[in-house]
């Protein structure tokens, strides 16, 4: 198989002692950093970001390899281990890893996590590779019309499939399409929306306003609300896995992985679904029901599973098509692109070596997460103790650090804070975050596309419609679009995580305010 | 051991300092309409005014035939008008959005807004201090001011371990990877063998 043989070659270039030697510094770096209460996987890769700067290509993907995976791993641990919620992607995780950690079986909890992370990771890994290059084949004849539509689609799942209010979602995507446009138009080299400003007539670094966004702007939000007293840190307690944990485990590793990778594949993708279904799925499959509530280990290997197959799911848009569906990929995107390379159809063949290190680094990477994790979760867990002003205080430091390294210019600084005060008020009146990242980065992407199909067809709006492929994206983008606010009529808002776990099941319930008797289970 | 994790060990009020009394009857989570969300809501009206006004300001070269630099910030700034639109509409009904969840982040806080302003006045301060004081003491400041306003107690170890972490990094950075920091007179000087 070429896939196959491409990823052997992949090995051969990553394999060398300096380039084994940044994938650890990577996975290293990333767990630590992913551990770090109030640090998602995203920020955990805009902060690590210049890092790699002065780096070559391959060395710094390698790295970037590690860190992805490391702060996906890292993120599972504080779920585990704090007692309070987290990002939403391992919050399905926590639920049960919390209440296992509580009941003196936390060891059990992370190594589950470790190992289903491990399977699902390599599993879905090697899935990428089977998979990306019959997507760039598909791809190849792609229009931009079609280009564009894939790019709606991305946008209206993201603003309003993930978050819980689909029009915060449009708004915040809405902010990040704005702050895609400032700067000199691509085509026609006039300035628009630079106000005057030199040096926004470059357009608004993607680095500056993800470091904004997700360092800044959830250092504010802590700060606005800060948790007083002291940190709660459960203990990494009892025996590691057994023989009964295994056999019960290893079934939720499969199925999370078969539901993450795929829903992480599709251009409205993101971990927060399959998170979700696969902790529905253990729930319902499950031998021990009478657990699920007290800490069953299916409720933690299953969701932790399909979050790590589903970042892997996600890079295949990303690196066949070079469309970004989460916020830690559209990093990765505006990573590539300061290297001056633009993923799409055509990065498998123009910087085949690159892509093929990346994907056998993220094998090694996930590989060396298993050796290293299960031994030093007592250091994650006195990371999760760093003192709150001191942590939040550092955050603050690496965000200037990798803020100015970009340009060298304190203007940068004062649009970090500017662009840090808006992500607080998102975060404060309940508007997501991720869309404004995936805006500010694909929207360039999608007006691109769209002038020239346009200029193809000279100025008729059909073209859009012209193929069945932009037909039926478009036709998607509409039913993400409506379907929510259908359901919401209809049924009322989604289930939260605690009503799942209290067995009410995944279905829409009765409207806001009403009993929520009925409606439930099936 | 752990800490129960029942929300009502909290003695705190669960209305936020801005919650408002709307004319509606109490439910669970709060209610009114929110004076905070309806300022965010009529700022992405303004936004999207603002696109379609100076959208129109954008100069298009006479030659292109086709749509140019004007049609995409049209498109955006309809879009974004017409959502500032229907979210006011439920703003104004009382709809609220779920504050973001973080693991140090105590829902029923109300908002402390001194720290807010303290946190972004010494982030500004800093930006503005690099180039004349040098970025490691700049942040260092920076880090104390940012730590006791998050309560960190004393006046030496926060900027102890500001001073210590920032010269670290510094060296790490400038002298190992090539990232390009002001240093300041004196750490440059005092580095300058390496």
């Amino acid at each position: 198989m070429g896939a196959l043989s491409d990823l052997l070659g992949g090995f051969a270039d990553a394999l060398t002692p300096v380039n084994l030697l940044f994938a650890l510094l990577g996975v290293v770096l990333g767990t630590a950093v992913g551990v770090l209460p109030g640090i998602g996987p995203a920020m955990t890769v805009a902060l690590l970001l210049p890092v790699t700067y002065t780096l070559e290509p391959t060395t710094a993907f390698i790295m970037f390899a590690g860190i992805y995976y490391g702060g996906m791993y890292g993120g599972s641990t504080t779920s585990i281990l704090l007692n309070t919620p987290g990002e939403s992607s391992s919050i399905m995780t926590a639920l049960e890893g919390n209440l296992m950690a509580k009941s003196g079986r936390g060891a059990a909890a992370l190594a589950t996590a470790a190992i289903g992370s491990f399977v699902a990771g390599t599993i879905a890994t090697l899935l990428l590779a089977l998979v990306a290059p019959v997507v760039v084949d598909l791809a190849i004849g792609i229009t931009p019309a079609d280009y564009f539509a894939l790019a709606v689609l991305a946008f209206v799942a993201v603003a309003t499939v993930l978050g819980a209010s689909p029009l915060r979602g449009l708004a915040s995507l809405g902010v990040g399409l704005y702050l895609g446009l400032v700067g000199t138009d691509v085509l026609t080299g006039q300035e628009r929306f630079t106000v005057g400003v030199p040096q926004l007539s470059d357009g608004i670094d993607v680095v500056v306003v993800a470091v904004g966004l997700f360092a800044v702007g959830e250092t504010l939000y802590v700060a606005s609300r800060l948790r007083r007293g002291p940190v709660e840190v459960m203990a990494a307690s009892g025996s590691y896995l057994t023989r009964a944990d295994l056999r019960r485990s290893w079934k939720p590793w499969l199925r999370g992985t078969a539901l993450g990778f795929p829903l992480g594949a599709l251009p409205a993708g993101g971990a927060e679904i399959p998170t979700f279904l696969s902790y529905a799925a253990e729930r319902k499959l499950t031998k021990h029901p009478e657990e699920f509530g007290r800490g069953a280990i299916e409720g933690v290997a299953g969701p932790e599973a399909a979050n790590n197959a589903a970042a892997a799911g996600v890079l295949v848009p990303l690196l066949t098509l070079g469309l970004p569906t989460s916020a830690t990929a559209a990093i990765i995107l505006a990573a590539f692109q300061g290297y001056g390379i633009q993923p799409g159809p055509t990065l498998l063949s123009t910087e085949s070596s690159l892509v093929w290190t990346l994907i056998a680094s993220l094998l090694i990477g996930n590989f060396m997460l298993l050796v290293l994790n299960l031994p030093l979760a007592g250091v994650w867990v006195k990371l999760l103790r760093i003192p709150r002003p001191y942590l939040y205080a550092g955050i603050l430091l690496f965000a200037s650090l990798g803020c100015y390294a970009v340009n060298a210019d304190p203007l940068d600084l004062v649009l970090l804070l500017v662009i840090g005060l808006l992500g607080f008020a998102m975060r404060r009146y309940g508007w997501p975050v991720a869309p404004a990242v995936i805006g500010l980065i694909l929207g360039p992407v999608a007006e691109t596309n769209l002038r020239r199909a346009l200029a193809i067809s000279s100025g008729d709006l059909g073209v859009l419609v012209d193929t069945w492929f932009s037909r039926i994206v478009l036709a998607l983008a509409v039913l993400a679009l409506v379907l929510p606010v259908v359901l919401r009529a209809v049924r009322g808002r989604r289930a939260t995580p605690e009503e799942l776990q209290a067995g009410e099941g995944l279905r829409h319930r009765e409207t806001v305010g009403a009993p929520p008797a009925d409606e439930e289970e099936r | 051991m752990s800490v129960s994790p029942d929300p009502d060990v909290s003695t705190r009020d669960a209305t936020g300092a801005h919650a408002s009394a709307g004319g509606r009857p109490p439910a669970p989570p709060r209610t009114g309409v929110s004076r905070g969300e309806l300022a965010m809501t009529v700022l992405l009206g303004v936004l999207g005014v603002y696109l379609l006004l100076d959208a129109a300001n954008i100069a298009i070269p006479g030659s292109s035939n086709t749509i140019g630099p004007r049609f995409f910030p049209y498109l955006i700034g309809g879009v974004v008008l017409a959502t500032a639109l229907a979210l006011g509409f439920r703003v104004l009904r009382g709809d609220r959005g779920p504050a973001d969840e973080s693991e140090d982040v105590d829902p029923d806080a109300p908002t402390s807004w001194v720290a807010v302003g303290t946190i972004a006045a010494a982030f500004l301060g800093q930006a503005l201090l690099i180039n004349v004081v040098g970025w490691p003491l700049a942040v260092t400041l920076m880090f104390a001011v940012v730590a006791w306003s998050l309560g960190a107690r004393g006046v030496v170890r926060p900027l102890l371990a500001g001073g210590v972490l920032a010269v670290v990094v510094w060296i790490v950075f400038v002298k190992g990877l090539g990232v390009a920091l002001p240093g300041g007179v004196l750490l440059e000087l005092a580095t300058s063998w390496f």
